[in-house]
């Protein structure tokens, strides 16, 4: 398995979106998955607004005060880049492996992450198909 | 080919610490006892895949239980445990397994545990070298910090849900599919047991400094752990068999913390390198 194109900010918001609304799991369990979330991928970031298992916005490198979030999933280029092949190497493999092991962090409101954590460990996931944008 | 398992259940009663239970297991095969403990929050389908492998139980005999609080291994009979917080400490936890040990009249059994299991087994080899022929620590470490959190238990969350999607990130990608989803099925079981087990497993567990008094001639210890566990790491296990007399550290590739459950067929040619060297040990000894 070769890793997925890398696209533009735009391109991946698009993609990821499609993913997301197109995932059997998501749309199986996602009935109250409703949330907003800030993907901090250094060279850009994301705000991911998801309502009722659907991704209905994702805004591409906000302004500081343009969109609010509710938790943040902070990371540097190199630990996303890992996130966006299909196996990811060891430590690349999850928000809590690179939690623990790397220099990602998870900030915010966590017990709205930990109310959708199903759902928001589905989406990472994604990242092995669609790609990062860094 | 009959469509029934050779795997049979049965309950035994375990009296320890003034505690009694009455304790769940499965077994399967003939020969020496490989006694199976699970992972924090879990129970015994973790081991499925070892009860029916032919080949190690034509030599050993593989009991898997289930830890009381997990499984069908109920809570103590003789206590209203629903009127206190449940912290697993590593006395009673070692306590009940050679109680477990005793009443199913084991004779020179070899522990393996994995996670909160691998831990115990360390204290095992510790505590009683004299009661077990060795040990097989999987997923272990002398001390595994970080994991006693509120999350798993916390009343505005679907504990369900974060205990087992919480795990999610400990298997390896590689592992198949539908044994990752069936260890996510477990976890999504256990929730009210999980955080008092990782009292034991971030809290209670220390071995810091008493590795050296762990007599590996006595009770070898022959330590298993995945490249993709990122709680208990190769590098954490390979530490803390350095210290123990004549310990032996196995990095298994391609893999993570609960290799028993998300992946028996990787997992096994491990556990026959690990079961060979314990022989080999015993042999010499």
């Amino acid at each position: 398995m070769t890793a997925p194109p890398r696209l533009s900010a735009t391109e991946w918001a698009d993609a990821f979106t499609r993913a997301s609304n197109e995932d059997p799991e998501i749309q199986a369990h996602g009935k109250y998955f409703t949330c907003s979330y800030l993907l901090d991928m250094d060279e850009h970031r994301f705000v991911v607004v998801v309502q009722s298992g659907r991704v209905v916005q994702v805004a591409v490198d906000p302004g500081p005060l343009d969109v609010p979030y509710q938790f943040a999933i902070r990371a540097g280029t190199e630990t996303w880049r890992g996130f966006g092949v299909p196996v990811p190497a060891p430590m690349f493999h999850g928000i809590w492996a690179a939690s623990f092991q790397r220099d990602m962090r998870l900030e915010g409101d966590l017990l709205v992450l930990m109310q959708n954590l199903r759902c928001v460990t589905r989406q990472i996931e994604l990242l092995r198909t669609v790609g990062v944008p860094v | 080919m009959s469509r029934i398992s050779p795997v049979t259940g049965h309950y035994v009663r375990v009296e320890v610490d003034g505690l009694e239970y009455k304790v769940f297991y499965l077994e399967n095969g003939s020969g020496q006892p490989l006694v199976c403990q699970h992972t924090a929050g879990c129970h015994n389908h973790q081991w499925r895949g070892l009860l029916e492998d032919e080949e190690i139980t034509a030599n050993y005999r593989v009991i898997a239980y289930d830890l009381p609080r997990h499984g069908k291994s109920d809570p103590p009979e003789n206590t209203e445990w629903w009127k206190e917080e449940y912290k697993l400490t590593a006395d009673h936890y070692a306590n009940f397994i050679v109680a477990l040990c005793d009443a199913l009249e084991l004779e020179n059994p070899i522990f393996m545990g994995s996670s909160f299991g691998g831990n115990v087994a360390l204290q095992l080899a510790y505590r009683r070298p004299d009661r077990f022929a060795a040990v097989i620590p999987v997923e272990g470490a002398d001390y595994s910090p970080g994991f006693y959190l509120d999350w798993w238990q916390h009343p505005h969350a679907n504990a369900a849900q974060v205990c087992a999607s919480g795990v999610w990130d400990l298997m390896a990608p590689q592992s198949p599919e539908a044994d990752r989803w069936k260890t996510w099925f477990y976890y999504s079981q256990g929730s009210e047991a999980f955080k008092g087990d990782l009292y034991f497993y971030s809290v209670d567990h220390d071995l810091r400094g008493k590795l050296g008094d762990i007599d590996g001639d006595r009770c070898p210890v022959v330590m298993l752990t995945g490249d993709y566990d990122y709680l208990t790491t190769p590098a954490d296990s390979r530490r803390t068999a350095e210290q123990i007399k004549n310990g032996t550290f196995i990095e298994m590739k391609g893999i993570g913390h609960f290799p028993m459950s998300e992946n028996h067929q990787v997992f096994r040619q491990y556990l026959l390198q690990a079961l060979q060297v314990i022989k080999e040990k015993t042999a010499m000894a």
